[in-house]
């Protein structure tokens, strides 16, 4: 790992060269990245090494090489005051049978060092902003998934830490269940302040909650950006409806840089556009080989296509090159 | 007035609101994860008519040295009334309950005590360990504790002092009760005299502690499930007893592998402590307390490193 700069102290993270090794199985390969405090995606399939990230930031797992910094304290050094100022949310149940609601979370809270009668105080107060309030003198095992989901939140945030790491948090959820769970998260970023790391591979949930994300796949960050800015990379699609003789305006349309990805016969295109291009061009084609354009819609490659052609472009390359390593 | 306020403290109740306090240093979390341990385990049923029969033999010892105490004053007489039960000699009750159940607040009586609430408490332990310490690992509650700022020091010394609380509520506790009864009943002069019997009460307990504390969290870490955590006791406990007997005593292999029978090597490292004065025939079938030492180090240390290794926050999975 290089030298330490003012930059990775300032980071809320800071990774250099970060490998993990399960045995002889590589989960983390070589990963360095810089992050400013806010919301953060992590972005990956199962298996490409998303929580053992997040357990290596928390401190539960040494790294195998390499090193970093979170919140301005070395990885491996001083894990219990790291893990204060960070609230985790794992992805497995984590309940204690035979506890209720209150109790689990006033646990949590005495767990990170809060005196007892305040930890009581807070879970019920947590407990009532997560929306628990009927739900906390209940036994965990009679919990439902989204109940439990958010009693996972509320043992992260018991403490007011802030930093939030948050494992899969909408897993399990039914569609008004995740809404619910995005809203939240969204709120206690943009409200309260609360700068969150949020592993998932759901990609609606990031383009959602978050500002910017981190791609793993395999071990290997394969992107980081700005969530805004990865969109701008993303092609612009249009679903266009057209009346008349098409092959003379698809033809055209070709020469002009568009790429026809799906002609159904019936007079319905979808297509890709160049950087740059206007709306108005389709209608001026259109014009010119006497075509009607009865519709046209924005069909545009969403953060899931998007993180799809990046892996399969990646997929490219590296074939690619150990072909030529090869020969 | 009271209702408009509380309608604007509802809405307030409603919006996320920051903690600014102090933190306690992570050895503090060592009692909530005990007395969470604890809680789990008083909610169970099976606990409380365990716990009973153990008060019960409590009880028998508590009016047993009180009716002894009792037949000593009434020495003189020919015939005492016992109750509605009829009229007894009170010699004859004195030599029942000296002679036969040793409770004359001696070494013996301590030692008895101690062993048959022993068996309560690992009748108790072997139902309750999967409660105690399984459950963490089978619903993958670890990551939960280890995840705080604890080390898996704090989470071990946290469950192990809920077992340790457990043993000594059943034994040591009741035991120097019975010791103070003793003093109270005869003279306060046994306290001074027999100060010996209080250290050997508490060294019985910590050797008790230790060693099945730390068996129980390692055995239940390994198996999670009542079960198997059941039929690994009863054979530590007692068909390792019988086997211990069957080659000792009945095959007259040597003592030495008495070992193998740990409840055998606890017993004789308490006797040791309360300094009970064997008989030469009972003595000449036991191992040498060094080796029950011994034996009970290297249990207690092996279990010790395996809980280490064990007790990860990540579950390592080929």
């Amino acid at each position: 790992m290089g030298p330490i700069t003012a930059n990775d102290n300032q980071a809320m993270i800071a990774l250099r060269h970060l490998s993990h090794w399960y045995g002889p199985f590589q989960a983390l390969r070589d990963v360095s990245f810089q992050l400013a405090p806010g919301r953060i995606g992590l972005l990956g399939p199962n298996g490409a090494g998303k929580s053992t990230l997040l357990k290596i930031l928390l401190g539960l797992l040494p790294p195998s090489s390499g090193g970093g910094r979170v919140l301005g304290h070395a990885l491996g050094e001083d894990s219990a005051a790291l893990r204060r100022a960070i609230g985790y949310m794992p992805e497995a149940d984590a309940l204690i049978p035979g506890l209720r609601g209150a109790e689990y979370v006033a646990l949590a809270g005495e767990l990170y060092g809060m005196p007892r009668r305040e930890a009581q105080r807070r879970a019920h107060e947590v407990l009532t902003y997560l929306e628990l309030e009927e739900a906390r003198y209940r036994r965990l095992e009679e919990y439902s998934t989204g109940m439990k989901q958010r009693l996972k939140l509320a043992q992260a945030l018991v403490h007011d830490p802030p930093v939030l790491l948050l494992d899969e948090p909408t897993s399990g959820l039914d569609p008004a269940g995740r809404d619910a769970m995005l809203r939240l998260l969204l709120t206690l970023g943009r409200e309260h302040g609360k700068a969150m790391l949020l592993s998932t591979h759901l990609l609606g949930d990031v383009e959602r909650v978050c500002d910017t994300v981190l791609i793993l796949h395999q071990g290997q960050l394969l992107l980081q950006g700005g969530v805004a800015e990865l969109c701008r990379r993303r092609h612009d699609r249009y679903r266009l409806q057209i009346q008349g003789e098409a092959t003379a305006f698809c033809e055209e349309l070709r020469l002009e840089g568009v790429r026809i990805l799906h002609d159904n016969g019936r007079g319905e295109l979808r297509v890709a556009v160049p950087p740059n291009w206007v709306t108005r061009a389709f209608f001026a084609l259109a014009d010119n080989h006497h075509v009607l354009l009865r519709g046209i819609q924005p069909d545009d490659e969403d953060l899931e296509e998007l993180f799809h052609r990046v892996l399969n472009e990646e997929g490219r390359h590296g074939r690619e090159s150990e072909s030529g390593g090869g020969a | 007035m009271g209702e408009s306020r509380s309608q604007a403290a509802a809405p307030e109740l409603l919006h996320y609101r920051p903690w600014r306090g102090a933190f306690r240093p992570p050895a503090a979390s060592v009692w909530p994860i005990a007395r969470v341990a604890l809680m789990s385990l008083f909610q169970k049923r099976m606990f409380w008519i365990i716990y009973v029969l153990g008060l019960l033999i409590f009880l028998l010892f508590f009016f047993g040295q009180y009716l002894l105490s009792w037949a000593q004053t009434q020495a003189g007489e020919t015939e005492v009334q016992m109750g509605g039960w009829g009229r007894m000699n009170p010699r004859h009750l004195i030599q029942l309950f000296r002679g036969l159940l040793k409770l004359d607040g001696g070494a013996q009586t301590y030692y008895n005590f101690f062993s048959y609430q022993g068996y309560m408490v690992m009748i108790v332990l072997a139902l309750a360990g999967s409660i105690l310490i399984g459950n963490d690992l089978r619903f993958g509650s670890l990551p939960f504790y280890l995840s705080k700022p604890l080390a898996r020091w704090h989470y071990l010394l946290g469950k192990g002092l809920a077992v340790a609380v457990f043993i000594n509520l059943m034994t040591t506790l009741p035991a120097l009760l019975l010791y103070v009864q003793w003093g109270l009943l005869e003279s306060w002069d046994y306290f001074y005299e027999r100060f010996d019997l209080l250290v050997g009460i508490l060294g019985y307990g910590i050797v008790l502690t230790v060693t099945l504390t730390l068996l129980l969290l390692a055995t239940a870490s390994w198996l999670r499930r009542t079960v198997p955590l059941v039929m690994m006791w009863t054979t530590l406990f007692f068909f390792c007893r019988l086997l211990a007997s069957a080659l000792v005593d009945g095959l007259q292999f040597s003592p030495l592998w008495k070992l193998i029978d740990l409840w055998n090597d606890v017993s004789l490292i308490g006797g040791l402590c309360l300094n009970v004065q064997w008989s030469e025939r009972r003595l000449g079938y036991q191992p040498p307390w060094g080796d029950a030492a011994l034996v009970l180090g290297g249990v207690s240390l092996l279990c010790l490193i395996y809980l280490v290794r064990r007790i990860r926050a990540v579950e390592i999975v080929k």
